[in-house]
Order: structure tokens, then sequence, then C-alpha cells
């Protein structure tokens, strides 16, 4: 076992399957984060069955699984006659989970603006939507960008969770390349840095992302 | 027979002008505490009326039932027109209409941090008036010239002062050409230096003619400037009436108390 003939050697399987699982990872979160938004707003409306309902889905949502919510997509819903590819399957359920828990960040961002703002918005006559999207929304997304891209670093790991599904993402590329050499060690160790050399260089971001945000703040 | 004379004709003034603003029997408890209990007060316009008394009396509380930012438990409020009983319910297009003629300035200013002065002054034109985002600007512009900061339009709130972003306040609330303009407390959070230039510019917009309700505690303020004085205790108007008349000759004891801790110290 070498390194130096075995890396480049798994090199190309291994980069195409970082690309599925980068894929994964974006679509989740740009699909997951506004339906976050959607259900940060509807945490505090002003009727109490919205409230509840919304509540209900964002703590089933956090309090189920990734792993779980994926097998269900993809292994449960073709009973009642939905089927989805291991990539929707995937997608769907880290989109689901994404929504869940960054509508809590973003609930905590939405209510970090002060309530002064939002009466001066109401005392100059802009209504209620007109305030949450030039006011609230605006100022409150600041305030959870940083929680936000955490939780993208962890929704990318989450991503190796989608080879239970048969999808070609960078840890199921790297099992099939394990099961052909038998070199499990070095090519999981290389699969790690793989994934290593995205989430670093993403949290360097979070604090350079916060010291922007916070410059008028 | 002597010449008849003809008595000379008096141009029929109207001495008293219409109501800006009625309260009648506003009442407001939170929990077992009442704040307000049963208030009525009316302002005509083009009148600066002065709110003083000690704090917890209810001031700020009636000064914000007049645009609602503070819902009364029951009491009627008419502002130029616009009628809301605040024990039925009313729809969100009742209160835009009354908030439609109603500015209002805060203690604590709530400018918009994330946008600059200008877009603070511009962005309730553009989305209540409908004005253009250049319309909304020229606008805009006028109003920062008048209070005298023209040349801060590009900054952030952040870097400009107390007493500037008081001003700024002021010029985004005249923005939308409001008839009446509300002040709760304005130079409360200023250091009293700094709280001179913005009550320049409420003296200045009084002499023009604004109709002016001012909870402040600048006791000069309030006798110079205004027409009107009410001393408020205990959720109750205790007394109103020419700020004048009631600084040098208080009627009720309680006034006596109140102005003498404020004056005499």
């Amino acid at each position: 076992m070498n390194i130096l003939t075995d890396w480049p050697a798994f090199l190309p399987g291994l980069l195409a399957g970082l690309g599925v699982s980068v894929q994964v990872a974006l679509l989740s979160l740009l699909i997951g984060i506004p339906g976050g938004l959607l259900l940060a707003i509807g945490a505090s409306s002003k009727t109490k069955l919205v409230r509840i309902l919304i509540i209900g889905i964002v703590e089933i949502g956090r309090g189920t699984p990734a792993l779980v919510v994926l097998q269900i997509f993809y292994f449960g819903l073709p009973a009642s006659g939905l089927t989805l590819s291991s990539m929707g399957a995937s997608v769907v359920a880290l989109a689901a989970t994404t929504a869940a828990y960054t509508s809590e960040i973003l609930r905590g961002g939405l209510q970090a603006v002060p309530q002064g703002e939002v009466e001066a918005a109401g005392a100059l006559g802009m209504s209620r939507r007109d305030t949450l999207r030039f006011i609230v929304i605006p100022q409150g997304f600041r305030v959870a960008i940083p929680s936000l891209i955490g939780f993208a670093i962890l929704i990318f790991q989450a991503t190796s969770l989608a080879y239970t599904v048969a999808l070609p993402e960078l840890l199921s590329q790297a099992y099939s390349i394990g099961s052909t050499t038998f070199n499990y060690l070095s090519v999981l160790v290389l699969a790690g840095l793989m994934y290593a050399a995205i989430t670093i260089p993403a949290s360097w971001l979070t604090s350079r992302a916060e010291k922007r945000l916070a410059r008028h703040l | 027979m002597p010449p008849h004379i003809e008595p000379p004709r008096i141009q029929e003034k109207p001495l008293t002008k219409p109501f800006a603003i009625q309260l009648e029997s506003v009442a407001k408890k939170y929990g077992d505490h009442t704040v307000l209990n049963n208030v009525s007060l009316s302002v005509r316009e083009g009148e600066v009326t002065a709110m003083i008394g000690p704090s917890g009396a209810g001031k700020s509380t009636l000064l914000r039932c007049i645009n609602f930012l503070e819902r009364p438990d029951t009491g009627c409020i008419t502002v130029e027109g616009n009628q809301i009983d605040a024990g039925t319910n009313f729809t969100a297009k009742d209160l835009a209409a009354l908030r439609r003629n109603v500015g209002m300035v805060f203690q604590s200013f709530n400018l918009f941090p994330h946008l600059n002065v200008l877009r603070n002054v511009s962005i309730a034109q553009e989305r209540v008036l409908g004005r253009s985002r250049k319309e909304a600007d020229v606008r805009s512009m006028q109003l920062l010239e008048r209070v005298g900061l023209a040349d801060k339009a590009k900054q952030y709130p952040s870097r400009c002062s107390g007493g500037q972003q008081q001003r700024i306040a002021i010029a985004r609330a005249l923005a939308l050409d409001p008839r009446v303009m509300l002040f709760d407390e304005p130079t409360s959070a200023l250091d009293p230096e700094v709280g001179l230039e913005v009550l320049a510019v409420m003296k200045e917009l009084a002499a023009e003619g604004m109709t002016m309700v001012v909870v402040t505690h600048e006791m000069q303020f309030a006798r110079d400037v205004s027409d009107h004085l009410v001393v408020m205790a205990n959720g109750t108007i205790i007394e109103e009436g020419d700020p004048e008349q009631v600084f040098t000759n208080p009627v009720q004891t309680r006034t006596r108390e109140f102005l003498r801790a404020v004056l005499e110290r």
C-alpha cells in the first residue's frame, strides 16, 4: 500500500463523488433555507392553529434523524405510490431537515430585530408584509448567517448518509473503491480529507461573514 | 337726521379651529394594572399639545394609543376624520387610513440600521405612497436639508450622533406628509446640549403650524412652545389648559408637587 500511487488512482472516482455530494448539499440548502424562512415566519403567526401546526412540523423535523427521513423518502414512499430517484430522495430528505433546523436559526434572527423598528415601520404606515420584507428579514438574515453557514457545513457532511440509498456520492464512491482494492483505510482517509477540504475553508468564511455583516449594526 | 352709519363689518373668522385629534374615554389595563382610566383629550388643528407628568402616569401609552401602536381596551379615537372604536373589530385598512395622517418620533429613534440615511427616509414613501425611488429621494433630500443633515444622506445611522439620528427620524416621519406629529420623549435619550438641536427642529415645525402632541420632560419647551398643556398622573389627566396658567398657578395639588419637583431642582 502506497499512498503516492494509490491516491492519484482513487482521485477521479472520488472527485466525481465529491461533485455529487456538493450538488446534493447545495440543492438541499437552496430548497431548505427558504422553507425554513417560511416556517420561521409562520411560527410567529397571529393564528394559534397555524402556529401550533408549524411548531409541530418543526419539532418532528428536528426530532427525526436525517437518516430516518432519507430512508422514509427512498424506501417508504414507493409503498404509497411515489417513487423518487436516489438523488431526488436525498435532496428532499436533506431539504426537509434543513427547513426544520434553519427555521429555528432564522426565528432567532428575526426576533433579534428590535421591536422599536417594527413599531416605527408600522407608524410610518408600512404593511406587516412590507415590514417583514424590508426591515425584519434583511436584518434577521444577517444575524442568522453565521449559524446558517455552520449548519450548511453539517448538511454537506450529512450528504454521506445518501450512501445508504445508493447515490454515487463521495462516501459510496470511496466504499466501492475500497471493496474492489481492499484499500479501505487509504481510500477512506482520502475521502475524509476531501470532506475537510470543503468544510474547513467554509468555516473560515463564517467569521469573515460575521465581521462583514455586522458593519452597520 | 343723523346719517345712518353702518357698523364696520368684521370679517367673520372662526376663533376655534376644528379638532385634529379626539380621544374619547380611552381605557387600557395590563392585567390588574390600570394604565389609562377613561381618558378624553382633544387637540385642535395647528395646536401644540405638551403632555407632562411623573413617569408611569400613562403619557406615552396615551400617545401610542393615538396611532394604535398600543391598542386601547375601550375608547374611540378620531384623527383627521378617521375614526376607530377600539372596542370593535377594525380592519388593517381602517388602521392604515388613520395612520396615514400621523407621523411619530420615538425616544430611541428606531431608525433602520441596515439602510443608509436616505433609504431610511425614502422607503416608506415608496411603499406607502407609491412614489418612485427618484421622487422619494428628492423629497427626502429636501427634508434632510431642512433638518440640516443633507450631507449625511449616504451614511448609515450608526455613523450619526443621537441628535442627528433623531432629526433623521423626524425627517423620515415628515416624508409621508402627516397632518399630525406625535413625539414620545424625543430628547430623553440625548444629552441636554444635543437635545437642543432636536428641540430647534420641533419649534420650527410648530411655528409652521403642524399639529403636534409631545410627551416631554423638557419643561421649558412645554412652557414656551406648547399652546395647550396636559398634566397626567395615575392614568388620568389631572389638569389641562393654558401652559402659562398651569405653570404659574396650578389648581391641583398633585400638579403643584410635580412642578415643584421638576422645576426646583
